[in-house]
């Protein structure tokens, strides 16, 4: 009896005398204490929450050597290994986690489209049902505020800048030929299609060291990993057919996309202001392969190839019958990429991307072919040392090889020219604090064309002034070299060059994004001649400079209204320039003072529709009176178009999608032409250029067959 | 006697308080969680993870709670900050038991709270996720209850949003009672709930597809 009292004793005894006890306070950057922070001993089930004051207190068998680890959200996680009867009356202090969403971020001149981005401006599903936009995401970046409306060219114009100041990477690959070609005075479309990408950021200045030959802007496209299933899409629209099919395996996916697109049954019942001898007809294939390798490593290959004809004539003041313009064009696009994840916080990507791009133009009785033969190389290699401290560094190589045949009944002339540049690239991100963080960069860019080495430094800063604001700033200077347009002709040239200064404050609150942007951008040696076109015989140099400056402004609020979303955009553009043949400083005329848009889309449950309106409107462009003399000096009427657009979900898998645009059919004006010669008043004429059309429609039908019955096409339109 | 009688009883209740730290732990966590003592029963659960290295349970419930609380938040940043942190437990848990259809699930779970929070946003993506992970987990267990019950949830959503009729998903919330009932419950603290929900929507499709 009493040898099993004396042995339940020693049990319970054993059990008290090596207890420990752990006990101190956690606290924050500031000091303040952190209530409710959980604290314990790893592997043990020893441990509390912090109290009020952040104090904490509790006991523990363990003896030796413990680690000590305390978590808070919202904090990194804090870990300390010292023997057990150390662990008492410590002060630790936690570090705010900076990779959470209401941390800072350097976004100064940048916005973000896709569900991975921090602050999204434009969701997965504006990219593609914004009206006006027609399925292209170029499109739907036009309504956000920096970009120019010039509807008669459908490319991104920003700040001021002309559009081939803007570059476009897929997977950080660069696109060499992203629209596809029309004719004078029809805008343009991407090639790409919205639906093979997850995310998009589109910066409009001061953007990243890893990014070059760019004066304006760069469009950065990510495509998808992995497709979330095996599907065969059918599109039968107004303008074409679309057939599309993805497989699946363990490691890998393939998607297939065709589509063939005609206008002639469109001309036939709508004829525009032009005569087509050919409408525009299309056929286009893209393939996306994707491998997954046994960790993380990814293959992506895509490879795209299009075909476009077209003929017609079009009017001109000095020609009586017109001018004729056709164009045979054939695309190749091959962009691969691979990423992986290494050993010690390293990561790699590269990639490597070509373009064979060919041109038959017909111009009057002129035989033009334009081939050019572009490819890019890049290897990139990033270091995590901490969640606030990336390195990130690379090298890349450009090569452009262009020829052009110009052919008429008394000339004949060939041009050529190799573009290749070097370059390499360092960029470090560093976050001192959640509130403050900086990305300094450095990029050297060396061009065998033009024999010349140039450096460009990049920062930014962010600051967070409140709970839900932030102040960025960013500086940059950016170089590129002269378009092809130029370097046919000659190539004694230095890179043209700006520098961006940008100041952005960002109010986000809740599903509701107040964004405003100033910026000042200085241009320097720009490209000028001395005859009216650029031409063989033209005398070059790099003489000429400009800026741009303006405010942008940007609201979007998905919360006020129930099932409705919209957004605003406003910009105020004041650029002058003197370049090409300009006599003087002037406004380009394709720079409008201000550009405001505004977008709406309703999802009607009862309907099972979403109904969207888009309004555009920008203020009149410059152009040339030469019966008043002067150079840019007059003011064409404003831009003022109304969109719409109608999806409506027959089944989870059919969808009928109608878009309008310019609803009211606004006799909008894209400008004037005036003739050479005065009339017999001593006047010269002119004609007013008049968009092609002042509506245009599109119904397409959209089915997906899958296994999935929930799935459809709402994406791709 | 009486002291025999003090001494068994004594002995009694020490064999009875003589529960093993994980029992005492995860009966401890499942209190404050019902308590919705919420932040507590994650950290326990948590704690209970770094000492029961081979086990997934733990793990999942602090993921689970994480997720099951965060459906409601006004606030992204918190929302992303809490599923961020559940992704990190269901990561945990899967690591030790892979192609765990629990688990699996649970993931699915995670995304439906991002969708519930903006299906504008998060929709596009996640969904297709989620029909992903549902048939992978059905494939893997075809006769478990909760991942017919959360597949049969997830399509009548779609059914629902579209007119179309459920009564074909309401086969298979009967046939998932069945599997509910007939599960054999052994291990524990197994996640075997669900039978409760399972018989709510099962009263919903009587009452919904009933001829008056």
């Amino acid at each position: 009896m009493k040898t099993l009292l004396f042995l339940l004793l020693t049990v319970l005894c054993s059990n008290a005398f090596s207890q420990s006890t752990i006990s101190g306070k956690i606290i924050d950057q500031q000091g303040l204490p952190i209530m409710g922070a959980s604290v314990y001993l790893k592997g043990t089930y020893d441990g509390t929450a912090t109290s009020e004051d952040g104090t904490f207190t509790f006991e523990t068998t363990a003896t030796g050597l413990q680690t000590l680890i305390a978590s808070s959200i919202s904090f990194e996680t804090y870990s300390k290994a010292d023997d057990v009867t150390k662990l008492n009356t410590i002060t630790i202090k936690l570090k705010d986690d900076v990779n959470t969403l209401d941390a800072v971020t350097v976004n100064a001149g940048t916005f973000n489209a896709g569900d991975n981005a921090k602050v999204t401006a434009l969701k997965p599903l504006d990219i593609v049902t914004t009206a006006g936009a027609l399925g292209d995401f170029v499109g739907a970046l036009q309504t956000l505020p920096g970009t120019s409306n010039v509807a008669e060219d459908g490319r991104l114009f920003v700040r001021g800048g002309g559009a081939e100041e803007t570059q476009i990477f897929v997977d950080g690959m660069r696109v060499f030929t992203p629209y596809s070609p029309s004719a004078n005075n029809i805008p343009t479309r991407g090639r790409l299609s919205p639906f093979l990408f997850k995310g998009i950021t589109f910066s409009t200045g001061g953007y990243s060291a890893e990014y070059g030959q760019a004066l304006s802007s760069v469009l950065l496209l990510n495509s998808i990993n992995e497709p979330q299933e095996e599907k065969t899409e059918i599109s039968i629209m107004t303008v074409g057919l679309g057939l599309g099919n993805t497989q699946k395996w363990k490691k890998s996916s393939l998607s297939l996309n065709t589509s063939y697109i005609n206008l002639t049954p469109y001309q036939k019942l709508y004829p525009d202001n032009n005569e087509w001898h050919k409408p525009v007809e299309s056929v286009g294939g893209e393939a996306v392969y994707r491998y997954k390798f046994n960790n993380d490593g990814l293959l992506k290959v895509y490879g795209a190839y299009s075909s476009v004809d077209f003929d017609l004539t079009q009017e001109d003041i000095n020609v009586a019958d017109g001018i004729r313009f056709g164009l045979k064009n054939r695309n190749l696009y091959i962009n691969s990429s691979y990423q992986d994840f290494l050993e010690k916080d390293w990561s790699i990507a590269t990639g490597i991307s070509f373009a064979n791009d060919r041109s038959e133009i017909k111009y009057n009785n002129s035989d033009i072919t334009d081939i050019e033969n572009s490819a890019h190389l890049k290897i990139a290699f990033k270091k995590f040392f901490s969640s606030r401290y990336k390195l990130n560094f690379g090298t890349e190589y450009f090569a452009t090889n262009f020829t052009e045949n110009f052919e008429d009944s008394n000339f004949e002339d060939d041009y050529e020219f190799d573009n290749n540049i070097f370059s390499s690239f360092v960029e470090t991100d560093i976050f001192f604090s959640k509130k403050l963080a900086t990305k300094i960069g450095l990029r050297g860019e060396y061009s065998e064309l033009l024999q010349e080495f140039n450096l460009s430094p990049r920062l930014s800063l962010a600051y967070k002034s409140g709970a839900n604001s932030q102040f960025s700033l960013a500086y940059g200077e950016f170089f590129q070299n002269p378009k092809n347009d130029y370097l046919k002709y000659n190539s004694d040239f230095t890179a043209e060059n700006t520098t961006h200064y940008i100041a952005n404050y960002q109010y986000v609150k809740n599903k509701q994004i107040f964004r405003a942007e100033a910026y000042y951008k200085e241009y320097g040696d720009l490209v000028k001649y001395d005859t009216p076109f650029a031409l063989p015989t033209s005398t070059y140099n790099n003489s000429g400079s400009g800026y741009a400056k303006g405010l942008d402004i940007f609201w979007r609020d998905n919360k006020s209204i129930k099932n409705t979303e919209y957004w605003m955009s406003y910009s105020y553009l004041d650029t002058e320039r003197d370049y090409q043949n300009y006599p003087t400083n002037a406004t380009p005329d394709f720079a409008s003072k201000h550009n405001a848009s505004l977008v709406v889309k309703r999802w009607i449950e009862d309907w099972k529709s979403q109904l969207g309106f888009s309004y555009n409107y920008s203020s009149g462009r410059k152009y040339t009176d030469p019966n008043l003399g002067g150079f840019l000096t007059e003011e064409a009427k404003s831009f003022n178009s109304l969109n719409a657009n109608y999806a409506y979900l027959i089944s989870p898998q059919k969808i009928l999608y109608v878009s309008v645009s310019n609803v009211l059919g606004t006799k909008n004006v894209n400008g004037y032409q005036y003739a050479n010669q005065t009339n017999t008043d001593g006047l010269f004429d002119r004609r007013t250029i008049t968009p092609a059309a002042d509506r245009f429609f599109f119904i397409g039908f959209f089915w997906t067959i899958s296994d999935n019955k929930n799935d459809n096409q709402l994406d791709n339109l | 006697m009486k002291t025999v009688l003090l001494i068994a009883t004594f002995i009694f209740t020490l064999s009875l308080s003589a529960q093993t730290p994980y029992e005492k732990g995860m009966n401890e966590a499942f209190a404050l969680w019902e308590q919705q003592k919420n932040t507590e029963a994650v950290q326990l659960f948590e704690r209970i993870a770094s000492a029961e290295t081979d086990n997934w349970l733990p793990p999942y419930y602090a993921g689970l709670i994480e997720i099951v609380s965060s459906f409601g938040l006004k606030d992204e940043a918190l929302l992303n900050t809490k599923l961020t942190r559940a992704k990190e437990f269901l990561d945990n848990a899967s690591e030790i038991s892979e192609n765990n259809p629990e688990i699996m699930i649970t993931y699915a779970l995670l995304n439906t709270a991002y969708i519930a929070f903006d299906g504008a946003k998060y929709g596009m993506t996640l969904s297709g996720e989620n029909v992903a992970i549902y048939q992978k987990a059905l494939a893997i267990a075809p006769s478990n209850p909760r991942v017919l019950l959360g597949k049969t949830e997830w399509d009548m959503g779609a059914a629902k949003f579209f007119g179309k009729s459920i009564a074909p998903y309401c086969e298979d919330v009967e046939r998932a009672i069945v599997l509910f009932n007939e599960e054999e419950q052994t291990i524990p603290y197994y996640p075997y709930s669900g039978l409760e929900r399972a018989s709510e929507i099962s009263a919903n499709c009587k009452k919904e597809t009933s001829p008056n």
